[in-house]
Order: C-alpha cells, then sequence, then structure tokens
C-alpha cells in the first residue's frame, strides 16, 4: 500500500518535471543552430554576426537579410552556391561542413569600393582532418618569392605573341619548357630570355620566339580553367581591374583615393610579363596589404586562383 | 459681338480641334539600331532621358558605378540588373509609342522609389499640339477683345 502511493508520487513528480523541462529542452533544439544574420554595407558594420561557431556534421541554418542595399552570400571555398541578400526579405540556407576550420563567408553582391571588406568568419570545430589548403603554403612561399618587389619585364614583344604561331616551332622545344615547375615559378620575359639563348632554337626570330612563350603558357592552360578564370574575374576583379583588364574598373578612382594606388593594368606588357603565375598566385592569395586589392585566400580554392592567373595571361597572349 | 466676330470664333474652336486631333504627319524613320550607355548610381540615371523612333531596336549597357542597380521599363515589362563591373544589357524593339518611365528594380538605398528615367518613342506630339493651342488662343484674345468705344463724333 505505501510502496504504490510512494511509486505514484515518484511517477508524478517526474511526469511533472518533464512537462516543465519540455518547452527548455524543444526551444534549444530548434533555435540552438538558427543563426539571424545581418548584412550592412562595410561602412555601416558589415556583416553581425561576423563570427558563427559551428560543428562538422551538424547542419547549419542561417536566416540572412539586409539592412541597406542588395547583398550576397556565399562561403569561401566552398561549393554552396552564392544566395543574394535583400533588404526586408529573408534568405534562408542551410550550410554543413565536413572539415573543421575557420572558414570566410563573404557579401557576392557589389556594394560599394568596400564591398569586398564585407566578410565575416564561420569556426568549425570537430575531430576530422582539416583541408589540405588549409595547411600547405602557397607556391610563392615554397619558392620564396618577394611578391612585393616591382616586376618589370625585362624584355617585351612587339606585337601581341600568338600562341598559334608557338606551336608551329613546338617540336623544336626541349621538354624542360613543358614542365608546370618551371611554367609556375617563370615570368614570361625570363622564359623569352632562356628560350631566346636556347642553342635548340636559334634558328628562330623574336616573335616566333614570343609565339612558343605563349604556346608554353597555353600548354599549362585548359579552355574550361579560362572559362572559369573568365566568370571569376567579372565578378570579383572587374569592379576595379576593369572589364577588359585595363585597370580602369568603376570603382578605380575610389580605390586610388582610398588607398592611395590604383588597380593593375594588366594589358601592360612590362608590368604583366614580368610576374610569373606562383607571384601572380600570390599576389591574389595574399592582396596587396593596404592597397585596396582584396586578399583572396580564404575566398578561392586553390583551382581557382590558378584559373585566374590563367585567364590574366590572356590579357598579354593570344 | 459683330457677324464677323462670330465667324472667328467659331473658326478658333475648329482650329483648335484640328490642332488636338489632327494624325501627324508620320515621317516614316527606318527603324535603325540604337545603343545607349546609361550609367546607374545611388539614385539616378544618366542619361535619364532616352528618345527613340517607334521600331527602332535599342539596347541599353546598363553600367553600375556603386551598388547593383536595375532598369526595369513600364508597359514594356522588361528589365535587367546590374553589378559594379559588370555592364549589363537590355536589347528590345521599341514596338509601343509614347513615354514611358524607367525605374530601378533593386532596393539599392534610401532614395531608391526615386531613381527612374524616362524612355520617349517617337516625336512628343502634345509638345506641338500645346504649343499650336498656345499661339490660337493668343490670337483669339487679341481679335476677340471688345472693341474700344467708338469716338464721340460732335
Ligand atoms: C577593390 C579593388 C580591387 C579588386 C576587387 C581586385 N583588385 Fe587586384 N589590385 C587592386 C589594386 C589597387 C592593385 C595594385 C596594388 C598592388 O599591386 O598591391 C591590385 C593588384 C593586383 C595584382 C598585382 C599585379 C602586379 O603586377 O603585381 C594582381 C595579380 C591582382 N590585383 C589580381 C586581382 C584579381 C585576380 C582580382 C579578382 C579576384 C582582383 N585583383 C580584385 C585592386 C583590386
Ligand atoms: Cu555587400
Ligand atoms: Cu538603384
Amino acid at each position: 500500500m505505501k510502496n504504490s502511493e510512494q511509486l505514484s508520487r515518484l511517477l508524478i513528480t517526474v511526469g511533472l518535471l518533464i512537462v516543465i523541462a519540455l518547452p527548455f529542452v524543444a526551444r534549444s533544439v530548434d533555435t540552438q543552430d538558427i543563426v539571424e544574420v545581418h548584412a550592412r554595407m562595410a561602412e555601416s558594420g558589415g556583416w553581425m554576426p561576423g563570427t558563427i561557431q559551428a560543428q562538422t556534421g551538424i547542419p547549419l541554418y542561417l536566416r540572412l537579410t539586409s539592412d541597406d542595399v542588395m547583398h550576397g552570400f556565399a562561403i569561401g571555398q566552398s561549393d554552396n552556391p552564392a544566395v543574394d541578400v535583400l533588404p526586408g526579405k529573408i534568405t534562408e540556407v542551410t550550410v554543413a561542413f565536413d572539415k573543421p576550420g575557420t572558414y570566410t563567408y563573404y557579401c557576392t553582391r557589389w556594394c560599394g569600393p568596400n564591398h569586398w571588406r564585407m566578410r565575416g568568419t564561420i569556426e568549425v570545430t570537430g575531430n576530422e582532418m582539416p583541408s589540405s589548403q588549409a595547411i600547405n603554403p602557397p607556391l610563392y612561399i615554397k619558392l620564396n618569392l618577394d611578391i612585393d618587389t616591382p616586376h618589370l619585364a625585362s624584355a617585351t614583344p612587339a606585337v601581341i605573341p600568338d600562341a598559334q604561331r608557338g606551336a608551329i616551332f613546338s617540336a623544336l622545344l626541349p621538354d624542360s619548357y613543358l614542365l608546370p615547375d618551371y611554367y609556375l615559378s617563370h615570368s614570361p620575359a625570363q622564359v623569352y630570355l632562356d628560350v631566346q639563348v636556347d642553342p635548340a632554337l636559334a634558328t628562330l626570330s623574336n616573335s616566333d620566339l614570343w609565339g612558343l612563350v605563349a604556346y608554353i603558357w597555353q600548354s599549362n592552360t585548359t579552355p574550361e580553367g579560362l572559362t572559369e578564370g573568365q566568370r571569376l574575374f567579372a565578378q570579383n576583379c572587374a569592379a576595379c581591374h576593369g572589364e577588359t583588364g585595363n585597370g580602369d574598373g568603376v570603382f578605380s578612382a575610389d580605390i586610388n583615393a582610398l588607398a592611395g594606388k590604383y588597380p593593375a593594368n594588366f594589358s601592360d606588357p612590362a608590368s604583366l610579363l614580368g610576374a610569373g603565375p606562383a607571384l601572380l598566385q600570390g599576389k591574389i592569395l595574399r592582396g596587396g596589404m593596404g592597397t585596396g586589392m582584396p586578399s583572396w585566400g580564404p575566398i578561392f580554392t586553390n583551382q581557382q586562383t590558378w584559373d585566374l592567373v590563367s585567364y590574366l595571361y590572356t590579357f598579354q597572349f593570344k | 459681338m459683330s457677324k464677323k466676330q462670330w465667324f472667328f470664333a467659331i473658326f478658333v474652336v475648329l482650329a483648335g480641334m484640328v490642332i488636338v486631333f489632327a494624325p501627324l504627319p508620320v515621317h516614316a524613320t527606318a527603324p535603325t539600331q540604337r545603343t545607349f550607355r546609361v550609367e546607374a548610381s545611388q539614385y539616378t540615371y544618366s542619361p535619364a532621358i532616352l528618345k527613340v523612333n517607334p521600331g527602332d531596336i535599342i539596347s541599353i549597357e546598363l553600367i553600375s558605378t556603386d551598388v547593383v542597380h536595375g532598369l526595369y521599363v513600364d508597359e514594356y515589362g522588361i528589365s535587367v540588373t546590374a553589378d559594379p563591373g559588370q555592364t549589363a544589357r537590355l536589347t528590345f524593339t521599341a514596338d509601343k509609342p509614347g513615354s514611358f518611365r524607367f525605374r530601378c528594380n533593386v532596393t539599392c538605398g534610401a532614395l531608391h522609389p526615386f531613381m527612374i528615367g524616362k524612355l520617349q518613342v517617337g516625336p512628343n506630339t502634345w509638345l506641338w499640339r500645346a504649343s499650336g493651342l498656345t499661339v490660337l488662343a493668343a490670337l483669339a484674345i487679341l481679335i476677340l477683345r471688345p472693341s474700344p468705344p467708338k469716338a464721340q463724333v460732335t
């Protein structure tokens, strides 16, 4: 008799506790991973919050909205498509990470000369191995390149070098010139000086030799890579560097006023032909350190930066 | 009012109706391809007035110089969106004559609703008709005003 009374008291207490606790548990399950993110132009504070926590394998729910103009949202080095973030509307996205690390999320719609400063971080914890790109140093560091010294080309062609012309003489070209390592670490001007004194190519004219240089560059690129490079350039670089690479994008004057430097002009042979792929990649990854040139390292995958580098050379070669 | 003045009054009314309703001689300009480079910035278009002839093939290159803007043409119901650095193109045939607003259709800041321009397809006939009516009215006032009392002869 007494026992059963105690048992029922216990049951009632436990039942009550569960009922009281239920809303709390439910709420924490529901909202734990829903993060509301507000977008504002960089001048008015950028993203809020600027840092988001997440865990590998657990989906992160984001509710995005804008407090001023149209922005966009994407996460660097990920395949998630970019979404637009509009004032007065809410865009919901769900993202998941399978590797721990610090990810950068960024604005994808141009919202002024400081648009690229609109970035935030997502700190992802977990026990998996971090991605290889996060661990391996970039090539310019391995090659010990100083990417800040001026790199004027010591030789420039009289006319735009033509890879098709170079292809005619490609049979004469020693294989060592076509190795990726050689291409990555040399500027076109250096390669020109090398082929100029190569006995195997002694019979060729200057424009044939420049054609060979263009051919070497072409051999290290794929049409898909160029298309991707062109797309990335139009979206991320043309507002400063100009749609035709002339350094005269719609923000070039603003950037000069803000940072005291005009965006580089890729149609100038003396400048671009003096820079090798590793140097250009280094500049893209690290940025111009206060010159207005953004650092793209946290945004692009390695492959995307190489695609951009290949595309930049198309302003000099055909 | 004298008989003469009555005739004149009727004449004025008829002439006014002609000015308002007469179809203007349409000088049939052969449709051409026209390209406009329109710069969009908070909160204006430059140029903000585009004049074309009916039937022309219009190509608008929209260039944003600050934030993302759009261009939507009323009645035609067509639009483009331009990010800075990425020239956007809108090509269409101006097959509806008249005067149409175009407006920004991307929220681009506080004064976004006031970001508008005008597409003028064909001559602005109301300008001519209105000036015709003004001249006529001036004439009528001059001629129809009550004649001053005749000088008394003693
Ligand atoms: C906000 C403006 C801006 C944007 C956007 C921008 N750049 Fe730049 N970039 C600059 C400025 C300014 C310089 C010159 C300063 C310097 O050399 O550090 C520069 C320099 C460079 C250089 C160095 C050129 C050289 O010869 O040393 C490279 C390479 C480059 N940009 C590539 C890119 C690529 C690729 C993108 C797009 C993914 C990009 N930039 C986007 C402003 C910009
Ligand atoms: Cu933005
Ligand atoms: Cu606008």
